[in-house]
């Protein structure tokens, strides 16, 4: 009896290790895998869109002041892809077709940043954005031709991007937005396009109404 | 203690940075050898514990299904996509990667094999199964990235590492529940 009693102390020892191991190793139940994580940590923390040097399709350069006031629906992407960024785009092209005009440009842009400079030259990417019927204007594919501050850029928004040693890189893929004071608002399933769309058009109205 | 110092220096040797960081480019390798051997590591050191605290180990263990429990949760937690992905980006979750699976999976399996009867054994091996089964069909059937630092292909292969293990433990169980090994003793 007495050895029983023993056994289940360390039974119910060994029960309570691992209920906390499991709930401190997914936040609470909540992230099974590091993408969640990254995604809730990202909307915990809500990180600013660091001051880098964007070069878009046209040869602009500008920083993200250049949207000062505006919201900013930013991908990331590189034009060599052939799995994810088309599809990734082609979905944004939905959500931007879904903006009422009258915001277009003035409450809101869109914004493709490409993590392959090297490669997505301002020339590839002019040519790029007409498959998705991107304007260059409300809704502009850039650059970050600075190494390092596309890595800072990448870390901050948590974006993780794999080479595979074939020319591809993997990564994963979200829809961000980007408030008018250039900090990070939410992260988006990048496949619901019509509940991503809805939600960035309830965010203008509600600015709209103010 | 000659095999607490095997299995000291098979976990030193694991742990030194150029071997982990070799080991864990490749997903399988992370999951289906690193993690093995530092359990085996644990395993090989448990002896001399066992030998100098015997009575520690039968009031706590007696009948083995504690420690064994202990087994399951901490190779379980293993299991997860989250926990790889963490232990590579982080350093303090790759130190407990390598205390957890070793004083935490490879001690108390070594102490607590013995103790199981059969049922409790057969048990074991049938919820390994189930696991892996499991796990091996998520991987290789999951539609998105699950860790953020393999490519979906290693995913894949690492799910098929999966489902072969599970396919060796039933043919394992198939072999004892049809042959009579007392005759071969």
């Amino acid at each position: 009896m007495i050895k029983n009693r023993h056994q289940v102390i360390s039974l119910l020892v060994v029960f309570v290790f691992g209920f906390v191991l499991f709930y401190t190793g997914t936040d609470g139940f909540r992230a099974f895998t590091a993408e969640t994580a990254r995604v809730n940590r990202l909307l915990d923390e809500k990180p600013k869109f660091p001051k880098i040097t964007l070069e878009d399709s046209k040869q602009r350069e500008y920083s993200i002041s250049e949207f000062k006031g505006k919201y900013v629906f930013i991908t990331f992407l590189y034009t060599s892809c052939t799995s994810v960024c088309p599809q990734l785009e082609m979905n944004m092209s939905k959500v931007y077709e879904q903006i009422p005009k009258k915001y277009l440009g003035k409450d809101i842009v869109f914004l493709s940043i490409s993590f392959d400079p090297s490669r997505d030259t301002p020339q590839t990417l002019e040519k790029y954005r007409t498959y998705f019927k991107s304007d260059g204007e409300t809704w502009r594919m850039a650059r970050v031709p600075d190494k390092n501050e596309l890595d800072a850029l990448l870390k901050e928004f948590g974006v993780t991007v794999i080479p595979d040693g074939y020319g591809n890189f993997t990564h994963n893929s979200a829809f961000y937005l980007v408030d008018p004071k250039g900090s990070l608002q939410d992260v988006m399933d990048y496949k619901k396009i019509d509940e991503a769309a809805d939600k960035v058009v309830k965010i203008l109205n509600q600015e709209a109404g103010e | 203690m000659q095999q607490f110092i095997y299995g000291l220096l098979l976990l030193i040797a694991l742990a030194i940075p150029p071997i982990a960081h070799f080991m864990e480019s490749v997903m399988i390798i992370h999951m289906h050898m690193q993690m093995p051997m530092v359990v085996f590591a644990g395993f090989l050191m448990a002896r001399l514990f066992m030998d100098r605290f015997p009575r520690f180990f039968d009031k706590w263990n007696g009948n083995g299904v504690p420690g064994i429990l202990l087994f399951v949760i901490i190779v379980g937690f293993w299991t997860l996509p989250r926990s790889m992905d963490d232990a590579l980006t982080e350093q303090s979750v790759e130190v407990f990667k390598f205390v957890s699976l070793s004083l935490l999976a490879g001690f108390p399996l070594r102490d607590s094999w013995k103790r199981l009867n059969s049922l409790g054994k057969n048990i074991l091996f049938i919820f390994f199964t189930i696991l892996f089964l499991v796990v091996g069909w998520l991987y290789i059937d999951a539609p998105v990235q699950l860790c953020n630092n393999y490519l979906v292909i290693e995913q894949i292969t690492l799910g098929w590492g999966f489902l072969t293990t599970a396919i060796c433990i039933v043919i394992y169980l198939i072999y004892i529940t049809f042959t009579d090994r007392t005759k071969y003793e």
